[in-house]
């Protein structure tokens, strides 16, 4: 009995297996033609309510007339086609930032396509192979375009998403406001270049000063942060409450709390999982303590209502790993890669549209940062690193400045697997790493998406002055 | 609530326009000049400025602010004459790592200029590393043609 128990199970489990392994060859949504999910986005003038009614609206350039842009929200797997036509008096882009694109709808001018003229539409389309938080914006002047309010979250749900009351977008930025809740037209000025970038005095949570957010006593939410300001890094501590993060950048983590603020650079997102423990009735502050004596309270956790349940929510899962190829660390090809320059550095030469310029004649050109050793004057540049299809490599980053550096790079995700020579605990998958005055990072990953790549300093003041550079996959 | 960024920024302003006036700072008081240093929030070296002017007798306000690019230009600092911090001294705007000289030659002068400024941020100047490989050109702060006040 127990013999033929055995056999019987043992015949069950081979097949099983069998079928296992064609399923998980050729999953059930493979055989189906992805669906195409349809948007068209406007890019042009409008006016929006940053501050509240108390004041006049603030004149924006913004996606269909609202900031943030619309959320784009599509399953994994699909396809996403977006016409964006372009009703600016000057031309534009839209990059899709995060997700691992062709080449060619990457949306960096003059390196992967004709910018979009004025009154012209260009139609992006592709397929979104990975889950994840991401964002679309411009990458034509994007220190000015991005700043003065285009951009917009682009959320892919998972198809086995995690287990949450509320899916929560907050799109993070700042702004440079004048008394008259005007955006300041100081773009790309040289003391905003040289140092921090342009960090503004007025944040917004998806377009609005904020006050308060309405949540419910026991209710377990997922808060997905999009920092879109040009420059401002954000730490946020939320009294009282212990936010778990479950992903970076779009990509799944082992889910950790954090050990003081949460951190996030320009371009970056995290999702963090919370569960509102406190009672009806409380508010509980969430501040920035980033930037030392400029602390501010962002808004209050306001509880309102009946409680969702009583009791702990159970553990908090792991969402489903992406589709990104695992790197090969022992057989990995090493660079290095230097970034320099700014306030309070060593850097006295550079590299200038091919010819050796001091610090003075630089500045004199708008410029102030460079990535080993070259200042980049333009979107075209001959690639400073050629990669070759599906290698794996490792770019050792070290930050030479004073300053912080989001480092973005396009076309792929990567994984940090040092920090300062110490192993990171999490070995992180993300897009955009955010390094510390002097530190280093090592970033690996698996060189499989074709094309010429955009490695730049998200701080987008530190881009136009200078640091960024290609990276050509063939 | 929601106006309370904006208030801020206008108390910002107003702070600014009340060390306009003559005589929030009087010059009487002179043992102790009252100076306040705008600085961004991540730079040392206007740290290393302020060092200096209390060396020197001065009561230094520190105040870190994102709003830098707009305090300069409320005090009439051009970009081009742009240093790192901006500095209100006795009435007037100091831009940069001004060296004591030429700073007490202001106060003790009270030229009917806006202030002065050494653009960028020199090697060798006080609270900056590095040594002087040049004359510091000192240039004055009013409307119309750049002019040298001082040169050290």
């Amino acid at each position: 009995m127990t013999k033929n128990a055995w056999a019987v199970s043992r015949r069950t489990f081979l097949a099983s297996s069998g079928m296992a392994t064609i399923a998980m060859a050729l999953p059930a949504w493979a055989n189906i033609p992805p669906t195409t999910r349809e948007y068209r986005l406007v890019a042009k003038p409008g006016e929006t309510r940053l501050v509240g009614d108390s004041h006049p609206p603030t004149a924006v350039w913004s996606y269909d007339g609202t900031v943030p842009g619309p959320e784009i929200r599509v399953r994994q797997g699909e396809r996403l086609r977006v016409a964006v036509e372009n009703r600016l008096a000057e031309e534009t882009t839209v990059h899709w930032h995060g997700v691992r694109v062709p080449n060619a709808m990457d949306g960096v001018p003059h390196l992967t396509q004709k910018p979009i003229a004025p009154g012209d539409t260009f139609v992006y389309e592709f397929d979104l192979p990975d889950a994840g938080t991401y964002w679309y914006h411009p990458h034509q002047r994007s220190f000015e375009q991005i700043g003065r309010g285009l951009y917009g979250p682009l959320i892919v749900e998972e198809r086995n998403p995690t287990s949450v009351d509320r899916d929560v977008t907050w799109v993070l930025d700042d702004w440079r406001l004048l008394p008259t809740a005007q955006i300041s037209g100081d773009f790309g000025n040289m003391h905003d270049i040289s140092h921090n970038g342009r960090v503004g005095n007025t944040v917004t949570v998806n377009g609005r000063l904020p006050d308060t957010f309405a949540v419910r006593a026991g209710e377990r939410i997922r808060l997905r942060l999009i920092n879109a300001a040009n420059a401002r890094i954000f730490g946020l501590e939320f009294k009282d409450h212990r936010p778990t993060v479950v992903s970076y950048d779009g990509q799944p983590v082992e889910p950790h709390e954090v050990a003081g603020p949460v951190v996030i650079g320009p371009a970056m997102r995290i999702d963090l999982v919370i569960d509102l423990v406190g009672n009806p009735g409380r508010r509980f502050r969430v501040t920035d303590t980033f930037y030392r004596s400029l602390e501010y309270r962002l808004l209050d956790l306001a509880y309102e209502g009946e409680p969702v349940r009583r009791g702990p929510a159970g553990p908090i899962a792991r969402l489903d790993d992406n589709t990104m190829p695992e790197p090969n660390l022992a057989d990995a090809e090493r660079h290095e890669i230097a970034f320099g320059g700014g306030m309070m550095g060593s850097m006295r030469m550079a590299m200038m549209g091919g010819r050796q310029v001091d610090m003075r004649e630089m500045m004199q050109s708008g410029m102030a940062w460079t990535i080993n050793g070259v200042t980049a004057t333009g979107h075209i540049h001959e690639p400073m690193l050629r990669l070759t299809r599906g290698r794996s490599y490792v770019l050792a980053l070290a930050n030479d400045t004073a300053w912080h550096h989001p480092v973005h790079l396009h076309g792929h995700s990567f994984r940090v697997v040092s920090r300062d020579g110490k192993p990171t605990r999490h070995r992180e998958w993300q897009d955009t790493v955010l390094m510390a005055p002097k530190e280093r990072a090592e970033i690996a990953f698996v060189a499989d998406n074709p094309g010429d790549w955009m490695i730049h300093c998200h701080i987008l003041e530190h881009q136009a002055g200078g640091m960024m550079g290609v990276v050509r996959v063939s | 609530m929601k106006v309370r960024k904006i208030a801020m920024i206008t108390a910002a302003f107003a702070i600014i326009a009340g060390a306009l006036i003559y005589g929030f700072w009087s010059p009487e008081s002179a043992d102790a000049k009252e100076a306040i240093l705008y600085k961004n929030p991540q730079c040392d070296c206007c740290e290393g400025y302020a060092k200096y002017l209390r060396q020197n007798g001065f009561k230094v306000t520190v105040k870190a602010t994102h709003d830098l690019s707009l305090i300069k230009r409320e005090h009439g600092v051009s970009e081009a004459f742009e240093g790192c911090h901006t500095t209100l001294i006795d009435g007037y705007v100091v831009e940069g790592h001004v060296p004591l000289k030429t700073l007490n030659k202001l106060l003790a002068e009270r030229p009917q200029i806006k202030g002065i400024s050494l653009p960028g941020m020199p090697l060798g100047t006080p609270g900056m590393t590095g040594r002087k490989d040049g004359p510091f050109r000192i240039y004055e702060i009013k409307k119309g043609a750049p002019k040298v006040y001082a040169v050290e």
